[in-house]
This record gives C-alpha cells, sequence and structure tokens, in this order.
C-alpha cells in the first residue's frame, strides 16, 4: 500500500488530486462562463461594412437587430446598409447577423417570443408576418409617438396599404421597409410566337378578358397538358386582391369584423370554379400534377414553359432571372369590382416589447425603411413602401437586363400599382385566417363544396377566432 | 484506550452504502437537473397550460375544459389530423413491421456478402428526415419523378402523389416503409437469432414444411420482438411529423398541408397551433389528448399481449 501511495507521488499527483483539480478547474470555468459579458458583437456575415466605422464615443449605445435573411445578396448589402447608419448616428452601434434566424440559431419567432416574454428582446427586428398581428398579441411597441416627431417616417410617408398593415386598433406597431407590389408576369416570347401583344396597353382589363386570353394559350393533346394560360388561383398570397378585384374584402380593419362570406367572394370563387371547367378540365388535381404555376422563379411552371403567365411580386423581375422576354401586368378587375387594385408583400420593422433602446431601435427602424432602403432596392427589386424614395434610383440588375428606359418603366408602373391596394395583412389572427379560407379555396376548387357554403364556414371560424382574440 | 476512542472519533458519519449511493446519486446529478428542468418541467407545465387560454407573451388564464371542447366541436382540422393520423398509422405500422420481417428472414441465413446486404438496408432508417422527405419527393415528381416512369414503363397510369388528395398518405406510408423498416429488421434479426436451433431441427424431423416451421415455431417464438416492435411502431407513427410537414411544404400546396390538409398529421396540427398561431394552451391540450391515447393503446396492447405473446420459457406478458 506503500508502495502504492509512494508511486503516486513520484508521479506527481494522484487519483484524488487529480479529481480534486479537475473539479477545481472545471468549477472555475463555470464560474468564468457565467460571469461573462454578453456575447461579443455579431459580425456581419458578408464582410465589412463599406463604411469607415465610426470611433466609439463615450456614450455610444450598442443596439441589436434581429432578422431572417440569409441570401447572399442579403449578406452582402445590410451589413453596407448598417454602416452607412453606423456613419450617420456614431453613437449607435448596431449589432446584428444575417444567418437566417436568431442569434444563436432555432426558429426565429419562437425565440423571438420566448425572448419577448422573458423580457430581454432585441432592440429592433424584421418581420415577414405582419405587425398588425403581433401588435394585437401584445409584443410589439407601439410606434406613433416616434412617428409624429420621426424624420423620415412620418405617418403620411408611406403608401397607405403597407402602413395599414403595421396597424391595429389605432396603433402603429412596425414599419414597412419594401412593399414588393404582386403583378401579372407574361411571356412576351410566347405571346409574339402566338401573335398576340404583349403591351400593357392592350392587355385584358376584366377577368373575362382574362379568361378569353388564357384559352388561347392553353393546349391539352391526347389528355395531357402541353401548355396553360394562367392559373390565378396559383399564388395563395393574393387572395385578398382576388377579392378586392372582385369588389369585396376578407378583413375590415376598421369594424373589426370578417367578410368572407360576401356575395363578391362567393362570385369571385364561382368564377374560378368556371374557370377551371372550362380550360382545365375541372380537374385541379390534374393541373397540379403539371408543376406549380404561381410563381416566376426556376422551379414554376412559367419559367419551364409550361404556362404563358404567372402571378408574382416586383422581386422576382430581378430575383428570379426570367431567361426570356417577359412583361408584367396589372390585375384585371371582376364583373362585380370597380378597379384594378394590387396587394404586396413587406419586409417589415418593428421593436419588441421591453426593447432596451427604444429611441436608438426607432432611429436603425427608420433608417432602414426609407433612406437606408435605397441600397437595397438597388440590388433587388422590391418596391419600395417609403413614398419620398428619390426618383432615379433603380435596380442595377434590372438595368443591366432590360436597359435603363425599361428598367425606370417597371419601376414606375409598381409604384403607380402601390397607389390602389387592397387592404391585406391587417388582421390581428392573419395567419390563421390565411390557413382557413386556403384551406376552403382547395375545397371548392376539388369541389367538396360550393363557394358560399365554404366562406359561410370560414366566415364562422375565423369570426369566432377574432372574438377570442379580441377578448382575450 | 485512548487509540480506540481517536479510532471511533474517526468513524464516518455516513455509512459507506450510502456513501455510495451517494457518490452515485452525484455522479448522475447533472442529467437529473436536466432531465427535471428540460423534460419534467415542460410536461408538468404543458398539463397545466392544456387547461388554460396561453399566447406565450401574456400570462395563462385558466379556462378548465375550454380547449378539449374547442378541439371536439369547433376546430374544423381537428378530426382531419385525426383521421389522416389513424389511416397513416394502420397501414404504414403493418406494412413496416411485415416489410421488416421479410427483410429479417431474408438476411438471417450466412451467405457470402450478407452483412452487406444488412448494412443497405438498414441504412435508410439513418438517413435525416429532411432529406428523406426531399428525395422522396423528387421520386414522386408526378411528371418527371422515378417512380411514375415506373409507372409508365409497367403500361399503369401515372399517380398524383404529394399533389394528390388521395395519393398523398400512401405516399407517406411508401417513405415509411423504406426508411422505417431498418431499425424493426435488425430487432426482428436478433430475435430469430435467438430462436434455438433445437426446436426447428426437431420440427423439421417431424417432417414439417418450411412454412410450418415458421407458422408454429419461428413466429410464436419471435411474438415478443414483434410486441416490442409493434408498440414502438405505433407511437412512431402517431408522431410522424417530420416526412409529413417537408413534403407538404415541397408540394406547393400553399398553406395547405398537401391537397385538402391530406397530409395534415395531428402533430402538425399541433405545431401549428403553438408555432404559427401561438395557441399554446390549446396546444398543450392537444399534446395531453395524444399522450392519453397512446398511453391507452399502449396498455390495451399489453393486455391484449397475454393471448399472442409466446415467451420461451413459458411465461406470457
Amino acid at each position: 500500500m506503500a508502495q502504492v501511495d509512494k508511486r503516486n507521488r513520484a508521479n506527481g499527483i494522484n487519483r484524488r488530486d487529480f479529481l480534486r483539480w479537475s473539479g477545481l478547474t472545471g468549477g472555475s470555468l463555470f464560474l468564468v462562463a457565467c460571469a461573462a459579458p454578453a456575447a461579443p458583437a455579431a459580425q456581419p456575415a458578408g464582410g465589412e461594412s463599406a463604411a469607415p466605422a465610426a470611433a466609439p464615443s463615450a456614450e455610444q449605445t450598442t443596439i441589436s437587430w434581429w432578422n431572417q435573411f440569409s441570401s447572399a445578396t442579403t449578406q452582402e448589402v445590410f451589413p453596407v446598409v448598417v454602416g452607412q447608419f453606423e456613419e450617420l448616428y456614431p453613437d449607435v452601434k448596431v449589432e446584428f447577423e444575417i444567418s437566417g434566424g436568431p442569434p444563436g440559431g432555432g426558429d426565429y419567432i419562437e425565440v423571438l417570443l420566448a425572448r419577448i416574454a422573458a423580457g430581454n428582446p432585441p432592440d429592433t427586428i424584421t418581420l415577414w408576418t405582419p405587425p398588425s398581428q403581433f401588435g394585437a398579441q401584445g409584443a410589439l411597441v407601439a410606434i406613433d409617438d416616434f412617428m409624429a416627431n420621426a424624420k423620415w417616417a412620418k405617418p403620411d410617408a408611406f403608401f397607405e396599404g403597407p402602413l395599414k398593415s403595421c396597424q391595429w386598433n389605432g396603433s402603429t406597431y412596425g414599419l414597412p421597409a419594401s412593399a414588393g407590389a404582386g403583378s401579372i408576369f407574361v411571356n412576351a416570347d410566347k405571346f409574339a410566337e402566338a401573335g398576340i401583344s404583349a403591351a400593357r396597353a392592350d392587355f385584358p382589363t376584366t377577368w373575362a378578358g382574362l379568361q378569353e386570353l388564357s384559352a388561347q394559350f392553353t393546349k391539352w393533346e391526347g389528355g395531357d397538358l402541353k401548355q396553360a394560360g394562367i392559373v390565378p388561383w396559383a399564388a395563395g398570397w393574393l387572395k385578398p386582391v382576388w377579392s378586392a378585384l372582385n369588389g369585396g374584402q376578407l378583413f375590415d380593419a376598421d369594424a373589426n369584423t370578417y367578410a368572407v362570406d360576401s356575395p363578391q367572394n362567393a362570385e369571385w370563387l364561382g368564377e374560378w370554379v368556371t374557370w377551371l371547367d372550362a380550360e382545365y378540365e375541372g380537374d385541379v388535381e390534374k393541373l397540379n400534377f403539371y408543376g406549380t404555376w404561381g410563381s416566376a422563379y426556376a422551379d414554376g411552371a412559367f419559367q419551364l414553359g409550361l404556362s404563358a403567365m404567372t402571378l408574382d411580386g416586383s422581386w422576382a423581375c430581378t430575383d428570379a432571372e426570367i431567361p426570356f422576354a417577359w412583361e408584367v401586368m396589372p390585375f384585371p378587375v371582376g364583373p362585380s369590382g370597380s378597379q384594378s387594385v394590387t396587394g404586396f408583400w413587406p419586409n417589415w420593422w418593428a421593436m419588441p416589447k421591453g426593447t432596451p433602446h427604444p429611441d436608438e431601435g426607432f432611429l436603425f427602424s427608420e433608417f432602414l425603411c426609407t433612406e437606408g432602403w435605397i441600397t437595397w432596392y438597388q440590388s433587388v427589386m422590391d418596391t419600395p413602401a417609403w413614398k419620398a424614395f428619390p426618383e432615379g434610383v433603380l435596380t442595377k440588375k434590372l438595368v443591366d437586363t432590360v436597359g435603363e428606359e425599361r428598367a425606370q418603366e417597371i419601376h414606375n408602373f409598381y409604384a403607380a400599382q402601390l397607389e390602389h391596394t387592397a387592404a391585406m395583412w391587417n388582421s390581428p389572427i392573419e395567419d390563421f385566417a390565411s390557413d382557413t379560407l386556403d384551406a376552403a379555396i382547395d375545397e371548392v376548387l376539388h369541389k367538396t363544396k360550393s363557394p358560399a357554403e365554404a366562406l359561410a364556414e370560414v366566415q364562422a371560424s375565423v369570426e369566432a377566432k377574432l372574438q377570442e382574440r379580441l377578448a382575450g | 484506550m485512548g487509540q480506540t476512542v481517536t479510532a471511533r472519533s474517526y468513524k464516518p458519519f455516513l455509512s459507506k452504502r450510502l456513501r455510495e449511493n451517494l457518490k452515485g446519486y452525484l455522479f448522475i446529478l447533472p442529467w437529473l437537473i436536466a432531465l427535471l428542468v428540460f423534460n419534467a418541467y415542460p410536461i408538468l407545465a404543458s398539463l397545466y397550460f392544456a387547461l388554460t387560454d396561453y399566447n406565450v407573451l401574456s400570462p395563462p388564464v385558466w379556462s378548465g375544459l375550454n380547449n378539449f371542447q374547442a378541439m371536439f366541436t369547433t376546430d374544423p382540422l381537428f378530426w382531419k389530423a385525426v383521421w389522416n393520423t389513424i389511416y397513416y398509422s394502420l397501414l404504414s405500422v403493418p406494412l413496416q413491421l411485415l416489410f421488416a420481417l421479410l427483410l429479417a428472414l431474408l438476411l438471417n441465413g450466412r451467405s457470402w456478402g450478407i452483412g452487406i446486404f444488412r448494412t443497405l438496408y438498414y441504412l435508410p432508417g439513418l438517413m435525416p428526415a429532411v432529406a428523406t422527405a426531399l428525395l422522396w419527393y423528387v421520386l414522386l415528381d408526378p411528371r418527371l419523378g422515378l417512380i411514375n416512369s415506373g409507372l409508365t414503363a409497367l403500361g399503369l397510369p401515372r399517380l398524383g402523389w404529394m399533389r394528390s388528395a388521395d395519393w398523398s398518405k400512401p405516399a407517406l406510408i411508401l417513405i415509411a416503409v423504406w426508411s422505417g423498416s431498418g431499425v424493426p429488421m435488425l430487432i426482428f434479426l436478433a430475435g430469430l437469432r435467438d430462436i434455438p436451433k433445437t426446436l426447428l431441427e426437431a420440427a423439421t424431423i417431424d417432417g414439417a414444411t418450411a412454412w410450418k416451421r415458421f407458422w408454429y415455431v419461428v413466429l410464436p417464438l419471435l411474438s415478443p420482438t414483434i410486441f416490442f416492435n409493434l408498440l414502438i411502431g405505433i407511437i412512431s407513427s402517431f408522431q410522424v411529423f417530420t416526412v409529413a410537414f417537408i413534403a407538404s411544404e415541397a408540394s406547393g400546396s400553399g398553406n395547405n398541408v398537401g391537397p385538402l390538409n391530406s397530409m395534415l398529421m395531428y402533430m402538425i396540427h399541433l405545431y401549428r397551433n403553438a408555432f404559427r398561431y401561438y395557441q399554446m394552451g390549446y396546444a398543450s391540450a392537444l399534446a395531453l389528448l395524444m399522450l392519453i391515447v397512446l398511453l391507452l393503446l399502449a396498455l390495451l396492447l399489453a393486455r391484449s399481449s397475454s393471448l399472442w405473446v409466446h415467451y420461451e420459457a413459458g411465461e406470457r406478458a
């Protein structure tokens, strides 16, 4: 035994010493980790900011910005925009990362809500879900007072529709940076082949006209669909637009009530069923067999040459890299409608409830949604929601592809479209209502329910959910 | 005397056995803390949330059985999700077990390269669910997919698979059989190895055909393994999520989970209520119901096992 002890001592450390020191080292490391300050500033993934880093002043405030961006373009451009902001406001430093989710990973909204509930939210956030919904849940700061004293983001500085998507119950809970407007994309080459004008002035202004045009392109051979004209129900996010085109509405934010089961909406869905019967053999599943119809991107039927027209947002003008001649058209009007409108899909900026630096957070949100968006728009054609957006700023990629004059014309088209938008993204139960209506439309197109029957069920369901939310 | 007193004063306060136990508990303490904080607490909390109206941001408000009432009466998709899940479970579990058993019987020999085949058939089970879903989404593409090309070559009609309300669930079942048979196959193989050769030899000497040896000797002795695989299969099938979720996202059904919500499984419905509509109380109630149903099914299966599960030593489950 004694020999063993000696051997251990000769080796300089025995088992107990080893465990003791391991424990002490581990414990120390644990304590150090616990006492460590907050994680260092996240570095922009896309490289260094273009603007020179301002020397930190004695009173520099560091704010955190969370977003869901991840693409190569966002990694390249947003650090530049943040650099511009920091140059403008040298006493504010922005911590952020462009990694597709919250710092540290996890589902963006889940982590965000958990942080808001725990009282340690980031200072400013980018949302792809409308602020109206989160504002109604009490997750966001109302910014009306900030806007009243804002340099750029005054209440009347934005297109009405996109700003309304940030409002609920008289308060504004965020700012729209972009309002990528929806439109009909047409394959100009196919139009030329068919001897049909692809000029915007010649495009149909009514649903009946559009259906007639679509039918001219739709070709069946031996029971196989070789080419489709347009599939109007294929872009689910444009539901409020189709409703408004027919003089209807889905949610009335002013009256806090749903109007899904209106006669105009029943007529709208009835028109789609007629369209399905006339052009696509009345079988929505057979139609879906052939591809994805509501996208101008590479994997959609439009780029694959399977359809002559499709529906998408302004961003597709540059992002989708359409390999043939194309044109964008306004939406035609339904039988009970009176004017063409469009839809929009913004990037929203907001400040979570409990934000530690609301003043600086608003400055950043304001900059990104106004002046800062100029830099972004030059990279991606994500139509700005800011009405004072300077003339002559165009998306470089579009200019390179179609020339400056046509790029300016397309820009003007989308900007004009935003003057007349459908009311959308404005409900406190936006996702639930949208899912419920999508399911109903699917049932109508599968002919398991009539439009009136399906819409009545949706109305009952969403109105009950809305009342629940309003009561809560 | 003095020495005796000194010796007594060194007597440890705790007995040797207690000290050893204490050390054991100290060693498992980190795991125990994690279990309590990250498993036990959320489970207990969700039991409470099931009886409340809770949206994460505001404190939960007691609502009694309202969530359960809404589930059975006003939720338009609850019964759809229940039906989809039952359909999937009723077909996928027996097919998985049957396929796994067939593979195990084929791979139970000693021929050359058998290890390679065992590995190959086990491999799909190791594939991440997202990759599995995307792989099968491409294979099952109605227009260009390999499966429909094969059907066409055989003179059969092409199917809509994930773009069809009728064929989307069979597509999910096909994926489940492909990816979920590896593990039960290995367990069946282990079970087959445990069957005493003497019994099979005795049956052969008595003139039993291969089918009779399988039916009267192999299958009864394999019944404990079948019982285990069945129980695990049922629990897993009720929790199907990733493949259905990814496949429906890829199928272009918009916010529907497949055409006519035909791939809306119970867990997806639960997930959407929790993390899309932020109805944590309702989602907790859905989870609690699932727990109760699975417990009842497990109990039912355990009770029924006395009728069909045979143990070599003559004991019954």
